[in-house]
């Protein structure tokens, strides 16, 4: 019900936008999305931190631009290659890190997200190095070419949409318990017979595919890409839209993708001092709402809805 | 109302505890514990603070691999096997402190007790084929029936953090028993508990064992220990100091000893 809702949300949108500049923001929010969605599942549903998804972001990036730049291969013979690319890749990091938690997870993650920064920045032979990686071709089904406006716009959400839908599946399902019960008790999922360590290694592969799709996406439409896309910083920028939108939220990460894409875009008005005023917001949001977008939204939908909100007594029957 | 499945078991000898030790840096936590515990049973572990109850819990359950000495479960020796590889052979557990999960319903933490028994994974997840939607309905009956066993059927949609204290223990035995164990380790489950819910407790665990599942408890509380259990172990500093049945038990002088001093009159 919801995805169809979604569904028609996208389709209006696509339909009655016809500002190129609009289109291209709300793709770029698509692909911002896709990105938040995979280290949600990661780090809302699993509470395993990764401060270095960018690496995976670039990585199908780099992946699709290299075969078809260089190599001349088709984009949807590529886009596989680069999706089993960044699950092999996910999959051999994350077998050692996986055996981290906590701070070390994160540090190990973050040096991991350097390493591939380096690899693309140094590599220039393959990656163009600090130049760049250019003449990615654009997307065609057939004669039609999906480049850019509105076909790359359909093309961004219905990945979303369907990005969406398999994610609300999972949380929805045996996994998807699984993965909040290690993030709320280790010992205990443990105890109910869930293999955490590998479960952990699947969810973090799976979010690192959706960072390579996104990457895919992110490489077809720019056609030019850069270290800098998939740096340290990018990483930090896809972990805020996770916090920002709501932890353990689907919706709430595309509410993060939106904000965290739309809001330097608004705060050119001040210059100088935007990243002064950006920094303020993202604290802002912090401190009254912790929990993220979503969460407080919702929040305050509740309250309004019914003032005296009590919570239920099991006792009372 | 049969939740469990019934098969009732020959006594025969479920687990073997075999001259356990194990130690954390020079302090000798188990010194060549044995016993063993028939099926079909209550047996409960009693034994001052720091006696080695909860290390022997964790070597049992897997979570610790002992030093020396052999867990021999069904026949097999099991100590080193990793823990959810115990819980899918048929040893669960609950912990001192209630590890709910907590932001989860109370239908989910049940469910999430039933992970052994399905088998749905990532592909399956976001397929979601009709095995899988098959295997969810009848995953959601089953935590339903173990829910109304522990008495929070009403209660399943609420968030399980949100009960009181009491209520979460019930329910963390209900989450334990939906891995269909044979063997059910239970630390501690009467501390916190009021003598209400503590009589509550013991008809559940009599229950319990009415479906032919075998029972291990550490506990503190001797008027629930004394009541149900049908063999008593008494740990002392790391080593077995007595065994036997709870009438045997109150009148050993050892023990007395041991557990308070010789101050004979607190003595159930």
């Amino acid at each position: 019900m919801k995805q169809i809702l979604f569904a028609v949300a996208v389709l209006t949108m696509g339909l009655t936008i016809s500002q190129s500049y609009h289109l291209q923001l709300l793709t770029f929010i698509g692909i911002h999305t896709i990105l938040a969605l995979g280290l949600n599942m990661l780090m809302g549903y699993a509470g395993q931190i990764s401060l270095g998804h960018a690496a995976f972001y670039g990585l199908g990036a780099y992946a699709t631009g290299i075969l078809t730049a260089h190599w001349g291969w088709s984009p949807w013979a590529a886009l596989p290659v680069a999706l089993a690319g960044t699950f092999v890749v996910a999959f051999l990091v994350a077998l050692p890190m996986l055996k981290l938690s906590g701070y070390y997870l994160g540090m190990g993650t973050l040096g991991f997200g350097m390493i591939a920064f380096i690899v693309f920045r140094e590599w220039s032979s393959l990656t163009g190095g600090d130049s760049g990686l250019v003449g990615i071709p654009s997307l065609t089904v057939g004669t039609f070419s999906v480049s850019s406006g509105k076909p790359y716009f359909f093309l961004v959400w219905g990945c979303v949409l369907l990005a969406f839908i398999a994610c609300e599946r999972l949380v929805d399902s045996r996994v998807g318990r699984a993965l909040r019960a290690i993030h709320d008790s280790e010992k205990a999922a443990a105890a109910m017979g869930i293999d955490t360590s590998r479960l952990k290694i699947w969810v973090f592969v799976f979010s690192a595919v959706l960072a390579g799709l996104a990457g895919f996406l992110y490489a077809h439409l720019v056609t030019f890409i850069s270290p800098n896309s998939f740096g340290f910083l990018v990483s930090i920028r896809i972990v805020t839209m996770v916090v920002i939108g709501g932890m353990a939220s689907i919706w709430g990460s595309l509410l993060g993708a939106a904000v965290l894409t739309i809001l330097p875009d608004w705060l050119h008005v001040f210059t100088d001092y935007e990243m002064v005023v950006y920094g303020l917001i993202l604290m802002a949001i912090m401190i009254f709402v912790p929990q993220g977008l979503t969460r407080g939204i919702l929040d305050t939908y509740e309250r309004s809805r019914r003032k005296a909100f009590t919570t239920p007594d099991p006792s009372q029957s | 109302m049969s939740v469990l499945d019934e098969k009732p078991l020959p006594l025969q000898t479920l687990l073997r505890v075999d001259s356990v030790s194990m130690s954390f840096g020079g302090i000798q936590a188990l010194n060549e514990v044995s016993f063993d515990v028939k099926a079909g049973t209550i047996h409960s572990v009693i034994g001052p603070n720091g006696a080695g109850k909860t290390t022997l819990f964790n070597v049992i359950t897997g979570a610790y691999v002992p030093d020396r000495g052999r867990i021999l479960y069904e026949e097999q020796e099991v100590q080193g096997r990793k823990v959810h590889e115990l819980v899918r052979q048929g040893i669960a557990r609950t912990f001192q402190n209630v590890e709910l999960f907590g932001s989860m319903s109370v239908l989910e933490n049940i469910l999430v007790g039933r992970h052994v028994r399905t088998r749905c994974g990532f592909l399956g997840a976001m397929g979601r084929w009709s095995w899988v939607k098959k295997e969810e309905v009848e995953a959601k009956r089953r935590a339903l029936e173990l829910l109304e066993f522990v008495g929070l059927v009403d209660f399943a949609h609420h968030r399980s953090e949100d009960l009181p204290f009491g209520w979460q223990r019930f329910l963390e035995i209900g989450r334990a028993l939906g891995a269909d164990p044979r063997l059910l380790l239970l630390d501690e489950p009467a501390s916190g508990l009021n003598a209400v819910e503590t009589q509550r407790l013991g008809d559940l665990l009599e229950r319990i064992r009415g479906q032919g599942i075998t029972l291990l408890l550490v506990e503190h509380d001797m008027s629930l220990t004394m009541g149900i259990s049908d063999l008593i172990v008494v740990l002392h500093q790391g080593r077995k100091l007595a065994e036997g049945t709870p009438k045997e038990i109150q009148s050993n002088d050892e023990v007395i000893a041991a557990y308070l001093g010789s101050d004979r009159e607190s003595f159930p």
